[in-house]
């Protein structure tokens, strides 16, 4: 088909984009402007495609499925992870907008669009991630489950690992070793599937410093990953599995469960214990002198009198309901994915505007991820 | 007046008391009549949800369920995370006709009454972005901000995840600078805004907590921004108290005062300090007192 017959065939319109251009032999890094002439359906990826076919051959991206399946085209417009083959560009043209495009976060930079995904394999391989039977004989056919045995692990199960959780993981900007959401969420496919038994050994690994606990509740990877597996939530279910199963040790684990004794003995957190009863008496010990200096503005409490809720008993009976009633660990979280399933959006009716146009993106990635 | 049932949370009640007795002066000035919710608790943070997600729900649950008791259609919050902790309980129970059933039995067993899904949860910030919530703002903020750079920092879990939030695109948020503008002061933008100040793991990962929270304060210092205004309370004890062991950490001076969203309308409103209770902040806001007062 030549040229011609594809713009008789198609509406067309004009796209423009910048891209960041990087190249990790030199250091070199530039903000390049891209103008072509494309379908009026097409996605980013098509226009890269057109870019490097038309304009400048040397421009360096990964593809392979172009249908959100093989996870290869994950990158970043106006600072957002996205998935190249799934953005449309037609929006953004309407608008006048022209998008930043650069390569992912928190991953090195090999050159332009492409990322060096090293340290995420490396990082899914640190959860074990395939099935560990244990002691159990293997079956002699097919291991057959019930629809409701692998329910739990069902939007886990939908990674393409991308990466574009990781991209935005606010706890790996601050610690590179963390296992990151990606890896989390695949350490809980594991955890969670029922012909699985190395759960104990998979939870105390999971635990460590670079672990679950690590997680700063940002929802970045939510918010982000393009095919709903929800990394946050597989993380709190993680926690929950942990501390069902008395795997506490870590201060995160000890952190949460201070919530749970405050909300049942007195309603309200119990704010000024809670550093002690994370950290450990001598840990708080080393914190007397920053203490000393929040307490002469108020911000240490005293304990005592305690700030007891109106009706507290109330709470406490409940707690003793719920944990007779067989919805701990996991599956205290897997029971609300029916109605979350069910969100598009919701509108609290407010106000919304155009949201003003802004440079997100402008300002070079940086190169090490 | 508009009449809201009113959720004050754990910290407005202990370590950010200046939060409380803000927003309860300025509240009848936006015209919003509060009724404090006085038979609930803690809604468990991110650490109930995480560890007891099925005592979370019901912990939640209680709290709407008084809130509908008050006769109001909207419960209003003063906290990012107890914003996504009740709107997440709230969608799962009036989304859920068998959860719901479960959860009200057990509140009727224990003589809390049980909830049929009338209340919707607002942040205050919502509140007064909705609607014809700017004019009013600029009447009440009649001493104005005589441009003062705030920075706006919103916090996570008042933008992500956006399909429970879902006020604004959470990617580029605009209550807050519209509120600073309102108000008589001038947005400072930078893009760590909509990052997160790590107070979640300021405990457990200190130094994990501290990287991030070095992002907002040094990119709003270098913006040029006189203080920072945030609408979580837990954002703001990450970035006021613990400021001084970040300077600790990165040997840098910042002395960034940080401001509650109640006492940045207060301020412009002409609260009186006893109202803003500036002198609980561990950063001093006497740079921004000062300059307001020229």
């Amino acid at each position: 088909m030549t040229e011609a017959a594809v713009h008789t065939e198609y509406a067309t319109m004009d796209v423009a984009l910048k891209i960041w251009r990087y190249d990790s032999s030199t250091g070199e890094r530039s903000l390049e402007t891209y103008e072509v002439e494309a379908p009026e359906w097409v996605t980013l990826l098509d226009v890269l495609d057109i870019v490097k076919d038309r304009v400048d051959g040397t421009l360096a991206y990964r593809k392979s499925c172009r249908m959100m399946i093989c996870g290869s085209c994950g990158m970043r417009m106006d600072g957002a992870a996205v998935l190249a083959c799934r953005t449309r560009m037609a929006p953004l043209v309407e608008r006048g907008h022209v998008p930043v495009i650069s390569a992912m976060g928190n991953l090195p930079i090999i050159k332009d669009l492409v990322v060096d995904m090293g340290p995420f394999w490396g990082k899914i391989r640190a959860v074990t991630p395939w099935l560990d039977t244990g002691y159990a004989p293997l079956p002699d056919r097919e291991h057959m489950v019930e629809q409701e045995d692998v329910t739990p692990i069902h939007k886990e199960a939908l990674c393409i690992m991308c990466g574009c959780c990781v991209s935005e993981c606010n706890s790996m900007e601050a610690d590179p070793d963390f296992l990151g959401p990606a890896a989390l969420a695949k350490g809980f496919r594991f955890v969670g599937d029922p012909r699985d038994h190395a759960d104990v050994d998979r939870l105390n690994n999971l635990n460590d410093e670079h672990g679950i606990w690590d997680c700063t509740r940002c929802y970045f990877c939510n918010e982000r990953c393009p095919k709903g597996v929800d990394p946050r939530d597989a993380i709190a279910k993680l926690g929950a599995e942990s501390v069902k199963q008395g795997i506490d040790h870590d201060m995160g684990a000890k952190h949460a469960k201070w919530f749970v004794k405050s909300a049942e003995t007195t309603g309200w957190l119990r704010e000024t214990e809670l550093v002690p009863k994370t950290q450990g008496i001598v840990a708080s010990i080393k914190q007397m002198k920053f203490a000393m200096n929040l307490a002469r503005h108020g911000k240490v409490p005293l304990p005592f009198p305690p700030h007891v809720a109106d009706r507290v008993d109330e709470s406490r009976a409940l707690r003793k309901i719920t944990q007779l009633q067989d919805r701990q660990g996991a599956l205290g979280h897997v029971q609300g994915e029916r109605a979350l399933a069910r969100i598009e959006h919701t509108d609290p009716g407010g106000a919304r505007r155009d949201a003003p146009e802004v440079t997100l993106g402008e300002t070079p990635p940086p190169a090490e991820g | 007046m508009r009449t809201l049932a009113y959720y004050r949370g754990c910290l407005a009640s202990l370590s950010a008391k200046e939060l409380a007795t803000s927003t309860e002066a300025l509240a009848p000035q936006l015209g919003f009549d509060l009724i404090e919710l006085e038979s609930v608790t803690c809604c468990g943070a991110g650490d109930i949800h995480e560890a007891e997600p099925d005592y979370y729900l019901h912990l939640n649950a209680r709290i709407l369920a008084y809130a509908e008791a008050t006769g109001s259609d909207t419960l209003m919050t003063i906290c990012n995370v107890c914003t996504l902790n009740l709107r997440q309980a709230n969608w799962e129970l009036k989304n859920d006709e068998e959860l719901l059933a479960r959860v009200n039995t057990n509140l009727e067993s224990v003589g809390v009454p049980s909830y049929s899904g009338g209340i919707d949860v607002k942040h205050l910030l919502w509140l007064i972005a909705e609607g014809d919530g700017y004019d009013r703002l600029k009447e009440v903020a009649h001493k104005g901000l005589k441009g003062l750079r705030v920075a706006p920092f919103y916090g996570c879990q008042i933008l992500r995840p956006s399909k429970l939030l879902g006020f604004e695109d959470p990617d580029r948020p605009w209550t807050l600078e519209a509120i600073i503008e309102a108000c008589g002061g001038e947005a400072v933008d930078y893009p760590a805004k909509i990052k997160c100040c790590g107070f979640p793991i300021i405990q457990a990962r200190e130094e994990v907590a501290l990287g991030e929270l070095l992002q907002p304060i040094q990119q709003a210092t270098e913006a040029g921004a006189d203080a920072i205004v945030t609408p979580c309370p837990l954002c703001h004890l990450s970035l006021d108290a613990w400021q001084s062991k970040l300077e600790a950490s990165t040997g840098r001076r910042f002395k960034m005062p940080i401001l509650h969203l109640s006492q940045l309308i207060g301020v412009a409103a002409g609260l009186e300090e006893s109202e803003l209770n500036f002198k609980r902040h561990v950063v001093s806001v006497k740079p921004v007192v000062e300059r307001l007062a020229v």
